[in-house]
């Protein structure tokens, strides 16, 4: 089962506030079964694709037939053995309709029309296979005070394609004073204009919206992802047109932060090293990292990126984020946004995050993709010394540090606007090796224990 | 003798804080004359005195933050033609920085909002700036951090 609960405070909730509140709560847990059905560890395709399927089977049928990779459809076999598009909507109808149900029930309680709105037109789109309008809508609303984020969204279950998308739903409170602090470092990051790379199509983004919230609930992929933040939707036409919401679940990142990222910390770097930074800077830290690698996403939207790079999109777009993210504290330390101090935490942090990405994949394969970014970044900083190590111990040069950031975020940017997808796979296969993180699992072991 | 902490203002922000002053000053006036609670209820000091005690604080530590920037201001000004090639307090300054292009207002740290575009005289990029010409290029260097930086259009 992949639901995650976390524990959030609605005491200041109305009842009418509440029994809204439970309802979303119920229509998120009834996505996970859908999830399981489409999750299969075992194949690169889950359970997307017949397993006796091969790749070049496929490509060639969606050719006839583009339902085949559609995002929204499985891929079986008829009686005469032909591949077939079966879309989502239609096998998981029984399933579905108790979770419309909810949502129309949770539409008629809120006082927010546009959430009314919203809620009823995610509850028919659910039943109805055409998620577009609701996610319009979506797009289209300030931040209010509840949020549902409900359907079939992220790819990453598709290790074949990158195509089809898996269910997962999160229901959030917003935290008001934090989206306000972190929407004016949004301006900031946003405030200047980025050379593009000639011949690239990368497209802008019609709008940021970015907010801070404490999830309730997390369920389907997002749990077993246990994402500390997204920017949805994915789809690179919907965004240039209506734009993007990159989401920070703090709840998530506590449970992260305290779990693994602190924990990290603590094993891998220097005693004496490790005095100089406080838990409460390091958290700090740990949530720009998430906010600015959520905000970079806006920065790097290319139209041909995913039909080029296919299965390796996410392993240079991820990463790129997070790059591109750190890259960004340059000029918010010469604005004097942040200071000397927090950039070096910010660095910290992103090593520490990158460790948890490749203990994450250990326990669950699915996340790999995060994991080989992660591994690529730590090459690079080790093969520039940017982390001194020795007896599994690390002191960072934050100088060295920033340099490779710098570096890697412009190989990144030509793979992303530019590359091949044999250019892209010899970069990965080159940097991505897991053993620069399996030489610490001594020092990791009681992280790993957990 | 320690020199004073000068205070750089727009002229609009100078007459907002000094409308801020003076309302804070009144608001003084109006509490410790009209507003004391009663001090003590039996040997405890009441929760009532304690968070007006708290206000008053809070209150008194503005008006001293208000007094002293007062004190201690000087007025940006616009510099005269001949010598708004240079980049001074409130010119607006486009620059090229990391296959970026970026622009901003000079500001004193008072009236800093790099959200809105204006950036403090005494940040890394404000203090590498300051007395440059259009066209030169500098390296904006802190011990991290190292951004070349050109000047491309200075306006006041």
């Amino acid at each position: 089962m992949a639901i995650k609960k976390f524990k959030v405070d609605i005491t200041e909730f109305s009842e009418k506030e509440k029994i809204l509140f439970e309802k979303l709560i119920l229509a998120a847990e009834l996505i996970d079964p859908l999830y399981q059905k489409q999750k299969n560890e075992r194949y690169p395709g889950a359970n997307f694709y017949p397993h006796d399927a091969s790749k070049e089977e496929i490509e060639q049928t969606a050719k006839k037939n583009p339902k085949i990779l559609d995002p929204y459809t499985f891929v079986e076999r008829n009686k005469s053995g032909k591949l077939i598009a079966i879309p989502f909507h239609k096998k998981f109808r029984k399933e579905l309709k108790p979770i419309n149900k909810l949502l129309n029930e949770a539409a008629k309680l809120t006082e927010d029309s546009y959430f009314e709105k919203y809620l009823k037109h995610k509850a028919k789109s659910l039943l109805r296979g055409r998620y577009q309008e609701s996610e319009i809508i979506w797009l289209a609303k300030g931040p209010c005070k509840l949020s549902i984020v409900i359907g079939p969204i992220e790819r990453y279950l598709d290790k074949l394609f990158f195509k089809k998308c898996a269910y997962q739903a999160w229901v959030g409170i917003l935290n008001k004073k934090k989206t306000n602090e972190a929407t004016k470092i949004k301006n900031i990051v946003l405030i200047s204009q980025r050379k593009v790379l000639p011949e690239s199509k990368k497209i802008d983004v019609a709008k940021l919206a970015v907010r801070i919230d404490k999830s309730a609930i997390f369920s389907g992929l997002i749990a077993d992802f246990m994402f500390t933040g997204t920017s949805l939707p994915n789809d690179v036409n919907l965004i240039e047109k209506y734009g993007s919401v990159s989401t920070v679940f703090e709840t998530s990142l506590d449970e992260k932060f305290g779990k693994d990222q602190f924990p990290i910390f603590q094993a891998v770097f220097d005693k004496d090293f490790q005095k100089s930074y406080s838990k409460e800077e390091l958290y700090e830290a740990s949530l720009r990292c998430v906010l600015l690698h959520e905000i970079s996403h806006a920065l790097m939207y290319y139209k041909d990126a995913e039909d080029r790079l296919k299965d390796l999109f996410p392993v240079v777009e991820e990463l790129f984020g997070y790059i591109l993210g750190i890259k960004c504290c340059g000029p918010l330390l010469l604005k004097g946004v942040i200071s000397q101090k927090e950039l070096e935490a910010i660095l910290i942090m992103h090593i520490c995050r990158n460790f948890t990405w490749w203990l994450d994949s250990l326990k669950d394969p699915d996340v790999s993709v995060y994991a080989t970014g992660a591994a690529i970044a730590q090459n690079f900083f080790f093969r520039e010394k940017a982390i001194k190590t020795k007896e599994g111990i690390s002191w960072p040069d934050f100088t060295k540090l920033f340099i490779c950031v710098d570096e890697l975020s412009h190989v990144l940017e030509y793979h992303l606007a530019l590359g091949s997808y044999q250019e892209t796979k010899k970069f990965i296969e080159k940097y991505g090796s897991f053993n620069i993180f399996s030489q610490f699992s001594k020092q990791l072991e009681s992280v790993l224990r957990k | 003798m320690i020199k004073k902490k000068k205070f750089y203002l727009t002229k609009n922000r100078l007459e907002k804080i000094k409308e801020e002053y003076k309302k804070f000053k009144e608001l003084l006036r109006f509490k410790t004359q009209e507003e004391t609670p009663t001090l003590l209820h039996s040997d405890d000091l009441s929760s009532t005195y304690l968070s007006f005690q708290e206000d008053l604080n809070l209150l008194k530590k503005r008006i001293f933050e208000l007094e002293n920037i007062l004190k201690n201001a000087e007025l940006i000004k616009i510099p005269p033609k001949e010598k708004q090639d240079v980049i001074g307090l409130g010119a607006t300054i486009l620059v090229e920085m990391d296959n970026e292009i970026d622009e901003f207002t000079l500001v004193g740290t008072i009236e800093a909002d790099p959200s809105n575009k204006k950036i403090s005289n005494e940040s890394p990029i404000g203090k590498a700036l300051i007395n440059k010409k259009v066209g030169e290029t500098i390296e904006i260097k802190t011990p991290i951090v190292k951004h070349i930086c050109k000047i491309l259009k200075i306006s006041y």
